[in-house]
């Protein structure tokens, strides 16, 4: 479980901020999706879960533990991050960039590439064709699946996305939502997914928290948010959607 | 037929070419090697802690632009020694700069994404560093070692002022002795060898990005890979072997000073400045302290000027040295210029026992003072006969000058105040070719020496001194005592030369050596034949 209790972030010494009071919870195996415009701080409240950002106030707890009171390295082992610029190691091959994160705990080599062949496999990709290639010589759909695998290696309980299709092309993102949403079936990780889709909020989350302005707006199912919308903000982020949607419906 | 003269003289010397290969190899291999292991860390630091990146970055750029010679010179004034260790330290700090400068922006050309990624997945800040910044930094890393290395091989030639071996002493020779030979001989292999470094080091980064080898099945790559990685490796251990083959390795001289009472190998070590009379000279006491004593002789000539030799001279790194008395009181001693011979010999005999316990012993006979020389065609024509006959038509004269000459006191500077004489341009120029460039009519005046061959032998008309401006120049033997009060034989075996080289005899002499191309070694030992001084106690 992943609880957030009253978490706040200011860049400035207190002038303003940019995550404001912020209460939340993800049961174990649940999808909770950070939905909000750009600089609504739902990056800024991803990256304070595994401490790339200190909070500023509040206290964020991981599987029971304070994370304040972990090393960051070690908590961050623990977490797997998959990146909107994806940040494959460029000078290691695919199966080495996949294997980071156990060869950090140590694993040997034989069971580092073992897992390496395994998680390809798992994403579709066949090692043999890839795990000597560099991440350069891959598109950008193959170059996030290995993101995404590099996430799993070290099977952690939590995941953290962080807009991980956001720079990708429609039809790719398409396919890779859909990858992701069976894999999160069959992996049963609690998972916390940064978009400013909205799309892409109702498909993947079990949940979704609305963000504006730093402040939450509201937290429920797809269901919760669409049909008893807690703020006005929420109600015109989902019929505009709905409207746009009705565009295509007139066409058929 | 110039090739052909050049590769047979070069084949003469085949041994003494490998030694000055071999040393000049491990100057810039140790060099380079230890720049590389402060450079990037420093580098690093830099990197890491923003505030230190401007000061590291600005020092280092600093130590660059400082003159190479200057540099030497300065650091042999701070270690107090000649050879290898200032001009090790200089190339060190010479190296630094590309070395830190590439070290920050190869570290710094990290992309932020691939930062962010090590460190969201849980590096630690070192592993973050091991793993990702130096790997990723690493070509541009070994592109600046490249580049520090291959500048290392050309600054490596100017070593050899401060007497630290290595393919510069062919050049400094050369230049000293107006020997085109000499100088390609220690050029060319400097420029070879400046290739193969580039090669080895380029190679050894194609090594390390493992990517480009994929091509190759696993067997040639693992080849391929140890090939170009044991390059630089190769040309480090030729460097050694030629040393070892030409030199004589390990067998250190014991120093006069330091062992009196052994029986084996005692050495004198006798130094000399950079030009044809002063290699005469320090050939004809070597010589006779060879066949007169039971001492042996190292010599290491060809020190860039009278600062460098004083101060090996006074440090210890040499035992002794031609001084002459006109520069010992001006330019060591920094006392007023006097004409008198007599009171200056004794004012610097005196100046030198108090301050820096040296000896000066009975002059050899000659004042090789400075000449204020013409075209002899050119002042046949125009009437001039003393310096005062150039002070009025100056303002339309073109001087060339040393740059010991533009600087000192006793030089340019006095002579303007003493005659009113200001010319209309002055250069600098190396001693050697301001010869060359009067006789071409590059410039009119130039400040020659007057027991110099080359006046005569390039009709040129030293003008006289008429307002006796210019202090004596009388050479003599300076000793420091330590050594001499050991072995008072030095004296004795130095006696004969006392007196006996008049102006016209040192004109001769050095017209053997600059004008007919003989070598110093040849002379000297041709003059103590013929005088009949060779013939032991």
């Amino acid at each position: 479980m992943i609880r957030l209790e009253k978490v706040s972030k200011s860049f400035d010494g207190g002038q303003s901020y940019v995550v404001k009071n912020i209460s939340l919870e993800v049961a174990e195996g649940e999808t909770l999706v950070l939905l909000g415009s750009s600089g609504c701080g739902k990056t800024t409240t991803l990256k304070m879960i595994n401490r790339l950002i200190e909070p500023t106030g509040g206290r964020i707890e991981v599987g029971g533990r304070d994370v304040a009171s972990l090393a960051p390295a070690l908590l961050r082992r623990r977490i797997g991050y998959v990146f909107q610029e994806i940040g494959l190691f460029p000078h290691m091959t695919i199966g080495e960039n996949i294997a980071i994160v156990p060869r950090l705990l140590g694993w040997d080599k034989t069971r580092r590439q073992d897992r390496a062949r395994e998680l390809l496999t798992f994403m579709g990709l066949d090692p043999r064709d890839f795990a000597d290639r560099y991440p350069d010589e891959l598109s950008g759909g193959q170059q996030q699946r290995i993101g995404v695998a590099r996430a799993l290696a070290a099977d952690p309980d939590y995941l953290l996305m962080d807009e991980p299709f956001g720079a990708l092309d429609a039809l790719t993102r398409d396919v890779l939502q859909q990858e992701i949403l069976s894999l999160k079936q069959r992996l049963k990780k609690t998972i916390i997914f940064v978009t400013h889709d909205i799309f892409e909020a109702m498909i993947l989350g079990d949940r979704i928290a609305v963000l504006h302005d730093g402040n939450l707006e509201q937290v429920g199912t797809r269901e919760e948010v669409y049909q008893h919308p807690a703020s006005r903000f929420v109600a015109d982020l989902f019929s505009k959607s709905a409207k746009q949607l009705a565009v295509f419906k007139e066409l058929e | 037929m110039v090739a052909e003269s050049f590769i047979h003289f070069a084949l003469q010397r085949l041994p003494e070419l490998g030694l000055r290969t071999g040393e000049h190899l491990m100057l810039t291999g140790i060099s380079t090697a230890a720049a590389v292991m402060l450079g990037v860390p420093v580098g690093i630091l830099a990197s890491r802690i923003s505030q230190l990146r401007s000061p590291l970055l600005g020092t280092a750029g600093i130590l660059q632009t400082v003159p190479s010679l200057a540099m030497l010179a300065i650091l042999l004034a701070l270690t107090g020694k000649i050879g290898a260790v200032p001009a090790i330290i200089a190339l060190i700090l010479y190296a630094l700069l590309p070395i830190v400068r590439n070290t920050v922006a190869g570290i710094e050309g990290v992309s932020p994404a691939t930062l962010e990624a090590a460190r969201g997945i849980g590096m630690t800040g070192h592993q973050q560093l091991s793993m990702v910044k130096i790997p990723l930094a690493l070509p541009v890393i070994v592109a600046g070692i490249r580049t520090a290395a291959v500048t290392g091989v050309g600054i490596a030639t100017l070593s050899a002022f401060i007497g630290a071996g290595g393919l510069g002493q062919f050049i400094n020779r050369g230049l000293a002795l107006s020997s085109n030979h000499l100088v390609l001989l220690g050029a060319i292999p400097a420029a070879i060898l400046a290739l193969i470094v580039d090669f080895s080091i380029g190679a050894m980064v194609w090594g390390l990005q493992a990517r480009r080898q994929r091509h190759f099945r696993p067997k040639a790559r693992l080849a391929l890979k140890t090939l170009s990685f044991s390059l630089p490796l190769l040309v480090g251990l030729g460097g050694v072997a030629a040393y070892m083959w030409g030199g004589t390795w390990g067998r250190a001289p014991v120093r006069a000073s330091e062992a009196t009472n052994q029986v084996p190998q005692i050495t004198v070590v006798i130094g000399s400045k950079n030009f044809t009379e002063q290699l005469i000279l320090g050939e004809l006491m070597a010589r006779l302290i060879e066949a007169r004593t039971d001492l042996s002789v190292a010599r290491r000539f060809n020190l860039g000027g009278t600062m460098i030799c004083h101060g090996a001279l006074v440090s210890g790194e040499i035992d002794l040295y031609a001084e002459y008395t006109g520069t010992g009181l001006t330019a060591v001693l920094h006392m007023g210029a006097l004409s008198d011979p007599e009171e200056v010999f004794l004012r610097v005999k005196e100046a030198y026992r108090k301050r820096f316990s040296v000896t000066w012993l009975p002059p050899f006979g000659f004042n090789n003072t400075y000449a204020i020389t013409v075209r002899d065609g050119e002042a046949r024509k125009r009437g001039w006969e003393r310096i005062s006959d150039l002070i009025e038509p100056a303002s339309g004269l073109r001087a060339g000058f040393t740059a010991e000459f533009a600087e000192r006191p006793d030089g340019y500077p006095g002579l303007q105040r003493v005659y009113g004489l200001s010319f209309g341009e002055v250069r600098d120029f190396d001693p050697t070719l301001m010869y060359e460039a009067l006789v071409r009519d590059e410039v009119d005046v130039i400040c020659a020496f007057a027991t110099d061959g080359r006046l005569s032998a390039y009709h040129l008309r030293a003008l006289e001194d008429d307002r006796a401006f210019f202090p004596p120049y009388h050479a003599a033997p300076v000793v420091r005592n330590e050594v001499l009060d050991a072995h008072p034989e030095i004296q004795q075996a130095l006696a004969p030369l006392s007196g006996l080289l008049s102006n016209v005899r040192m004109q001769r002499l050095n017209y053997q050596v600059d004008g007919k191309k003989r070598s110093p070694r040849e002379v000297a030992l041709e003059f103590l034949k013929s005088h009949k001084l060779l013939n032991g106690r």
